[in-house]
């Protein structure tokens, strides 16, 4: 039954705010348009009050989940391209249309390293787009090739590259049209590129110079598969870095005399002594063998180090030694803390890891699930059909290569880590929510339009109970999914 | 004049509340023949808002057929300013209840022309008939709306120059910076309150007890502008115990008796008229 003059009022419900708080408030949506609306101005001004009433019983009404970093779900990896446009289109539809039961309304595609001819044929396809009843996909996130062979994760080492032309080696790989300067790119033409995100290693040569004009593009420059020492990280931060991805994986554990990446969200403004760096350790990037299981946990092959950047040795100083590697200097220019994307599965990161990046930086925290093409929520625990003839044991959200203690990857949905996040932190629900919407939003400068409650904003909502359990989910003013 | 004591803030909503669906519904407002209530701002009433909110959640009472009019709102405050009475009453009250907004009146503070919009102002009154019931607040120097001590007692609808006492205490609601406050606002005036056919006010707590006892217990004065009250032939004030502290033992005692007298009469009209028998349309006040 819908509104007749279109206007929906949710009453009796608690909205979670930017801030972190939780109001209990009404909430008003022009459901023909899908916007939320200013109650009041539409009261005062359009002389109009709702015609329907949605009492919520007390729940919580936020603003739809978005996850920024996920590899594939419901049986389909973003990363494999077939040659069939439409099939890989009517596959990424059907994730978009099931996820929205996770409570996510929007999403960010991510490619994991492939050979480089795979790029042009998928990136084209992966532009922002939506359909009435799906989560919107926001465009793409290219996690490698620009990564560290010493931090690789589960990216095949074959097709790792550098950038030794900067800029021309990003656009020769992901396609120069994908990487183009777009405005204003929620408002969709279908003509626009759809790049969000590259995750890229500082240190790999090359990379350092593309970071500001991939920022200048509107690109966000993840720092992540890297080993960047602390003044690399800055300098990648400065010049306009914006995100650590999967923060505590697939870099150095942190070293109180370097911190690498994973202090970079304390907000560094110090200018970093000179450092003896340890001696690189050859047997962690030798012998490398196929890859298997999740790219973001399996670094058995690359033990707990401290940056091993060969520039460092010598008594220099590391500012110069910056320079000559990446042809950047450290400067006094502003330093803006980084976002940081945490999974939070409980298994990616000991809960007390989470605590502590929250704590330090609880503005800068993003949820993902970085999930792997099994999400699907309803998939039962035992064994299941993987790839190449291999199979997986599902337990809960642990995954296991059949026969192996291999984790194979994460298999959390978003909503559960909201969840997992306020019990590993003791931070409220709300706090919690926000870094599953207004923070992601904000790192890709969409706060107006998603993860937000503000009126003019995209009506894509979630409610949940006050446990944290997704009951129903709305895109654009029409609900899309209920318990 | 009816005086009311409660024990305490929400107990005086509650009164007020319930007073006042009951008048709506025995009034029995349609389109044509609206119920025309005023309206006001401020801390006291918010106890009554909540009790009449949770009268209409109810069922027991709508406003799908009452007509509003708001006493006052600050000039050049932007009408979606935290501090707006826009914005207050849209808070408070009117995103709560089943008003039609078309039927909801608030005067423009930005408005052009200032003057023009208080004239039109009184017009849409009367072309309604006229308020059937103005509810109010005082402030703690005895102001009713922005009517501050020293206006005429028989003014109208129009531009009011805050006192400095008012302008004080607004501060805190805009950062403490006081070049921050309206220094106008559009009010009604008292002449427009004492026109409507009756009106009630609520005053709670010790700080409004020495203007409760000069409108009250003292003459009809413009520096205490509720004592202009005193010449209306249907006026209850509903207070609660803090409110009382400046009044005398007598007058307290006085106004309790009337309370039950008002209550007897009430509901012996109440039996009269279910036997078909209606003498008077309103009981109106037993003093």
């Amino acid at each position: 039954m819908s509104s007749q003059n279109g206007l929906v009022c949710f009453t009796n419900c608690f909205l979670p705010q930017e801030d972190g708080s939780l109001l209990e408030k009404d909430l008003w949506i022009d459901e023909r348009r899908g916007v939320i609306l200013d109650a009041q101005k539409t009261f005062f001004s359009r002389r109009e009050r709702p015609d329907k009433v949605i009492d919520l019983g007390g729940n919580i009404l936020s603003p739809g989940l978005i996850d920024i970093q996920i590899n594939g779900a419901y049986g389909f990896d973003f990363s494999v391209f077939d040659g069939d446009d439409d099939v890989y289109q009517s596959n990424l539809k059907d994730v978009a249309e099931r996820i929205v039961e996770t409570g996510v309304t929007s999403f960010v595609p991510t490619l994991i390293t492939q050979e480089r001819s795979v790029y042009p044929k998928i990136l084209r396809l992966l532009r922002p787009f939506a359909t009435v009843t799906s989560a919107t996909v926001l465009g793409w996130h290219a996690e490698g090739p620009f990564i560290d062979m010493a931090k690789r994760g589960a990216h095949a080492p074959s097709f790792l590259v550098s950038a030794p032309e900067g800029i021309k080696s990003f656009e020769e790989l992901y396609g120069a049209e994908n990487l183009a300067d777009s405005e204003d790119w929620l408002m969709s033409t279908g003509s626009e590129s759809g790049v969000r995100i590259i995750t890229a290693a500082p240190e790999v040569p090359g990379v350092m110079g593309t970071v500001e004009e991939l920022t200048k593009r509107g690109v966000i420059f993840s720092i992540g598969h890297s080993i960047a020492t602390s003044d690399i990280a800055i300098a990648a931060v400065q010049h306009g870095a914006r995100l650590i991805t999967h923060l505590f994986n697939a870099m150095p554990q942190l070293h109180h005399r370097d911190p690498s990446i994973i202090a970079l969200y304390t907000g560094d403004v110090m200018s970093p002594i000179a450092l003896t760096p340890m001696k690189p350790n050859k047997s962690s990037i030798t012998g490398l063998k196929s890859p298997v299981g999740s790219e973001a946990l399996d670094e058995v092959e690359t033990p707990p180090q401290t940056p091993i950047f060969k520039a460092h040795s010598g008594k220099n100083s590391t500012l110069k030694n910056t320079q000559s590697i990446a042809g950047f200097s450290l400067d006094s220019s502003e330093f803006t803390r980084p976002f940081y994307e945490m999974i939070v599965d409980g298994v990616h990161s000991h809960p007390n890891s989470v605590r502590l990046a929250y704590s330090s930086y609880p503005e800068g925290c993003i949820l993902i699930t970085d999930a792997m093409k099994i999400l699907d929520p309803n998939l039962r625990d035992g064994v299941h059909e993987w790839r190449d003839g291999k199979r997986f044991v599902k337990e809960g959200d642990k995954l296991y290569l059949e026969g192996t203690d291999t984790l194979a990857g994460s298999v959390v949905t978003l909503d559960k880590c909201v969840r997992n996040f306020t019990r590993f932190t003791g931070c409220t629900l709300a706090e919690s929510i926000k870094c599953a919407t207004y923070n992601p939003a904000k790192c890709l400068g969409i706060e107006n339009q998603k993860g937000t409650l503000r009126s003019g904003a995209d009506a894509d909502l979630v409610v949940f109970d006050a446990q944290g359990v997704v009951q129903s989910t709305w895109v654009k003013g029409k609900r899309v999914w209920t318990r | 004049m009816r005086l009311i004591i409660r024990e305490t803030p929400p107990s005086v909503g509650d009164y007020i509340a319930h007073y006042i669906c009951r008048r709506i519904n025995d009034f029995a407002p349609t389109a044509e023949k609206p119920f025309v209530l005023g309206l006001p701002t401020g801390s006291s009433p918010i106890p009554t808002y909540k009790a009449l909110i949770k009268l209409v959640k109810d069922g027991k009472l709508s406003f799908k057929h009452v007509v509003t009019f708001n006493m006052d709102e600050y000039v050049g405050l932007p009408k979606d300013h935290p501090e707006s009475y826009h914005t207050f009453m849209f808070r408070e009250f009117f995103s709560h209840v089943d008003i039609p907004p078309a039927q909801v009146h608030i005067l423009n503070g930005n408005a052009i022309d200032l003057i023009a919009e208080c004239n039109s102002y009184e017009e849409k009154i009367k072309k309604y008939g006229g308020i059937e019931l103005f509810l109010g607040g005082i402030g703690e120097d005895g102001h009713i709306a922005f009517n501050e001590p020293g206006s005429s007692l028989a003014s109208r609808t129009r531009i009011k120059t805050l006192a400095y006492d008012t302008i004080l205490a607004n501060a805190r609601f805009f950062n403490n910076d006081i070049s921050a406050v309206p220094h106008m606002a559009l009010t009604v005036g008292v002449a427009t309150v004492l026109d409507s056919r009756e009106i009630v006010v609520v005053v709670t707590g010790q700080r409004k007890a020495l203007a409760l006892s000069k409108a009250i217990e003292g003459g009809v004065n413009h520096l205490w502008t509720l004592s202009a009250l005193q010449l209306h032939p249907w006026a209850l004030i509903v207070v609660d115990e803090d409110a009382t502290a400046e009044l005398r033992v007598k007058t307290v005692k006085y106004f309790k008796s009337i309370e039950r007298v008002q209550d007897e009469v009430e509901a012996t009209q109440r039996e009269l008229k279910a036997k078909g028998n209606v003498p008077v349309p309103q009981v109106g006040s037993m003093e």
